[in-house]
């Protein structure tokens, strides 16, 4: 469903040129979980903006449903992105002025009760059914990241990226963070990409991928 | 559930932060509207104060009163000089009371045996009572000499004034102290009618009693004569003095000074003529013939002087016609009456009505004298003030010298009639005002206060520009992981863009709406309790003060605040931003 074929991505600092991915050939099957791990720097990040098209790779060619991200122009991944990606970072980044059902609704293709009772359905999934009025400046750092994992399943994306989801929160924190994704994925709505650092968060993974050096390796 | 990204959430719960820079640039938008409006309502007022000069033409004398005054009384005080030397040499050493006593010596059994001498006794006498009747005519004419003195006195002050100012123009307090010091001094130094009156009835009484001095003074010189021829006996008799060379002498002075204070009462040299020739030009209406005056008035910008036509009582009807205007309440001035009709803005500017007075008496500034009674006042599109011509030239003798003419010409004869009495007028003492004159006389005075308003207004819009565009700045930047965000997820650029235009235009436009209407509200306020009150004109609804003048603000605010967020939107790098650990 999504591939990478020969992906490469060269950083030109100065007069040198860093590989930070680094002829890479990758599938992610339909409904499957693929993680990625390595240590800081070693291009597992960089990897994921390829396939999910926020950059275009120096070399190689990323497909989506057979559609090559080439002949797609940046208006077209952009709806891409909006319409059949979801993406959790490591900082939660809600807008601070919104409630938490209004910033999963962010994440919403198309806004009717049946999206928001949806987004209702998947706050109270992750805990937070008794919270969907509060600010995020209301909410623990977790219940934040919580937030934007509703919001990056709001729209039943194909494809969830999640980079470092749980960098920023504690072991337990972090564990239940990765079970509401793999939920999301176990139930066959969409396949799951983590990039993380921490092997123990990928657990029930079905390949898990090691990065070093731009290139990828079986884990 | 609505979208989450509409504007009404953005604004409802951001309230706090757009709150204060829609009430700034409301504040800022009140301001110009307001400051605006009173300068439109200074340029309006004056119109409408000088707007009888736009179907008339008024030809009036060249000098000012004061300017005119000068040379007559100048006049007047080098004859009182020589008057009063004349009369200190009739009655100094070897005049008319040494003779008088040497005459009176005379031993009495000489008087008795001489009836001549009777008869040179009561010319003696009489010519003693014209002599002491004569010093008294002189008082008041002496009251003149001290009057031209302090005149000149003041004269010199005011020069020094000119220096110090010259010297240093900011510096008002030279100005401010003269003014204090002189304002009461200056009231009196002109003669005022009733003292010219006096000063003729005074002439006219020393002429009258020089003459019969000098029948008296004839009378002993023959007296003396005949006694001298008559008897031998009598030989220490004086010879009396000549009078008659003397006497002459006084006489000529009197007449200069005669002559000299009459020409201040005459109507300029030419008024009969020109009246006669301005008749005749073609396109004329009619003339009248004009012994104009002037109320002061409050114009809101400062005093201005509202010109008063002294007609007759047809021309008084003549002008209302003209104009379309009516004497709604009262009537009009009657012949030879202290009386006037004015227009209700100016009866409300005074805060005068029917009964009322007006004049120097009331307000020093006036320049209609003593004090007038308002019997009429005059309703319609222009603003007039009407008094009795014959009032003004039988009472007031300086108005005869001040009169001058008004010319209306036809409808479409305007620019001919101009012509041909400019041409009339040529170097003469008089001088013409119309419209135009006026018209630019106005926007001369008003230009200065539309220029530091102008001024102002772009101060306060780059002022703005620069506070608002910065404080948008700062919002954005706080909400950078807002905009990366949602560029990550798929949102466009454009779109974002176009989000922040929207709210920005929104905030500006909100702004717009307020300033103005706040403006309308605040001016409709003044002009109820304070513009109309006084007579004073102002368009609350000037659509060109409240949406062209204002639009600069808002404009140039949103066209800063969004070329800088605008152009930080473009380079926007979501991944920068998604990487950053802060």
């Amino acid at each position: 469903m999504l591939s990478g074929y020969d992906l490469a991505l060269d950083y030109r600092t100065g007069g040198s040129v860093a590989h930070a991915v680094d002829n890479v050939n990758l599938a992610v099957d339909q409904g499957s979980f693929v993680g990625l791990i390595g240590p800081s720097g070693s291009g597992k990040s960089s990897l994921m903006y390829l396939l999910s098209g926020l950059k275009r790779p120096t070399r190689g060619s990323v497909t989506f449903e057979g559609r090559d991200y080439h002949g797609i122009p940046a208006g077209g991944l952009m709806r891409l992105r909006r319409q059949r990606f979801g993406f959790v970072f490591q900082q939660h980044f809600l807008i601070n002025y919104l409630s938490a059902l209004e910033n999963v609704m962010v994440g919403a293709v198309r806004r009717n009760h049946e999206v928001a009772a949806y987004g209702q359905e998947l706050l109270r999934r992750v805990g937070l059914g008794n919270k969907l009025e509060k600010r995020p400046y209301q909410l623990s750092i977790g219940e934040r990241q919580r937030v934007a994992v509703a919001r990056a399943l709001v729209h039943n994306p194909a494809v969830v990226f999640a980079d470092e989801p749980t960098a920023s929160l504690d072991q337990a924190t972090g564990r239940e963070v990765i079970n509401l994704l793999a939920d999301y994925r176990a139930r066959g709505e969409g396949s799951l990409v983590v990039v993380t650092h921490d092997p123990a968060m990928l657990t029930g993974a079905d390949r898990v991928l090691q990065m070093r050096d731009g290139k990828l390796s079986a884990a | 559930m609505g979208n989450p990204l509409s504007l009404w959430h953005f604004y409802f719960r951001n309230k706090r932060k757009v709150l204060p820079v829609i009430g700034i640039l409301a504040l800022a938008i009140l301001g110009v509207v307001v400051t605006d409006s009173l300068l439109a309502s200074a340029r309006e007022t004056a119109y409408a104060t000088y707007g009888s000069y736009q179907k008339l033409i008024l030809i009036a004398p060249r000098a000012t009163r004061d300017q005119d005054l000068a040379n007559p009384l100048q006049d007047s005080l080098a004859q009182l000089h020589e008057v009063q030397l004349q009369v200190d040499v009739l009655d100094g050493p070897g005049g008319l009371s040494s003779y008088y006593a040497a005459v009176t010596a005379i031993p009495a059994r000489i008087q008795a045996q001489l009836p001549a001498m009777a008869r040179l006794q009561t010319d003696a006498a009489n010519a003693r009572y014209y002599a002491a009747r004569l010093r008294g005519d002189l008082v008041p004419l002496g009251d003149l000499i001290v009057r031209v003195q302090r005149l000149q006195s003041e004269e010199k002050a005011f020069e020094q004034l000119v220096q110090q100012l010259a010297q240093n123009p900011n510096d008002p307090r030279p100005l401010l102290t003269y003014l204090q010091q002189h304002q009461t001094l200056l009231r009196t130094v002109l003669p005022d009618s009733a003292q010219l009156g006096r000063l003729q009835a005074a002439v006219t009484s020393a002429s009258s009693d020089a003459a019969g001095l000098q029948q008296s003074l004839q009378a002993m010189s023959r007296d003396t004569a005949n006694l001298n021829s008559a008897g031998s006996n009598v030989a220490d008799l004086p010879i009396p003095p000549s009078p008659s060379a003397t006497i002459d002498q006084f006489k000529v002075a009197l007449d200069h000074l005669t002559a000299s204070l009459g020409s201040i009462q005459s109507p300029q040299p030419g008024l009969e003529k020109l009246v006669a020739d301005s008749a005749r030009i073609p396109g004329t209406a009619f003339v009248k013939r004009d012994a104009y005056s002037n109320l002061d008035i409050n114009m809101l910008a400062g005093q201005a002087q509202f010109d008063l036509y002294g007609f007759d009582q047809p021309g008084m009807a003549q002008l209302l016609a003209l104009y379309g205007d009516r004497v709604a309440v009262g009537r009009l001035p009657r012949a030879d009456a202290n009386e006037i009709a004015i227009s209700e803005e100016i009866a409300r500017s005074r805060q005068v009505w029917i009964g009322g007075k007006l004049g120097n008496n009331v307000d020093e500034l006036d320049r209609l004298p003593d004090a007038f009674t308002v019997v009429g006042i005059i309703r319609g599109p222009t603003r007039i003030g009407l008094i009795p011509l014959d009032y003004m030239t039988e009472h007031y003798l300086f108005e005869r010298r001040y009169q001058g003419l008004v010319v209306v010409p036809q409808t479409g004869h305007e620019q001919a009639v101009h012509d041909q009495l400019q041409a009339l007028i040529g170097d003469s003492a008089f001088r013409l005002f119309d419209w135009s004159y006026i018209k630019a006389k106005i926007d001369s005075l008003i230009a200065n206060l539309d220029v530091i308003n102008r001024f102002l207004i772009l101060l306060v819009t780059i002022v703005l520009a620069l506070v608002v565009g910065l404080l948008n700045n700062l919002f954005f930047r706080q909400r950078m992981n807002e905009f990366g965000l949602l560029a990550a997820v798929g949102y466009s650029r454009w779109g974002l863009i176009l989000r922040v235009v929207w709210e920005s235009l929104g905030v500006t436009l909100a702004s717009w709406l307020i300033g103005v209407g706040l403006g309308v509200a605040v001016l409709s306020w003044f002009n109820i309790s304070f513009i109309v009150p006084h007579g004073l004109l102002m368009n609350v609804f000037d659509w060109n003060v409240l949406l062209l003048h204002t639009l600069p603000i808002p404009l140039m605010v949103f066209l800063f605040g969004m070329g800088t967020v605008g152009w930080q939107l473009l380079r926007l790098d979501p991944i920068s931003i998604i990487e950053r650990r802060d």
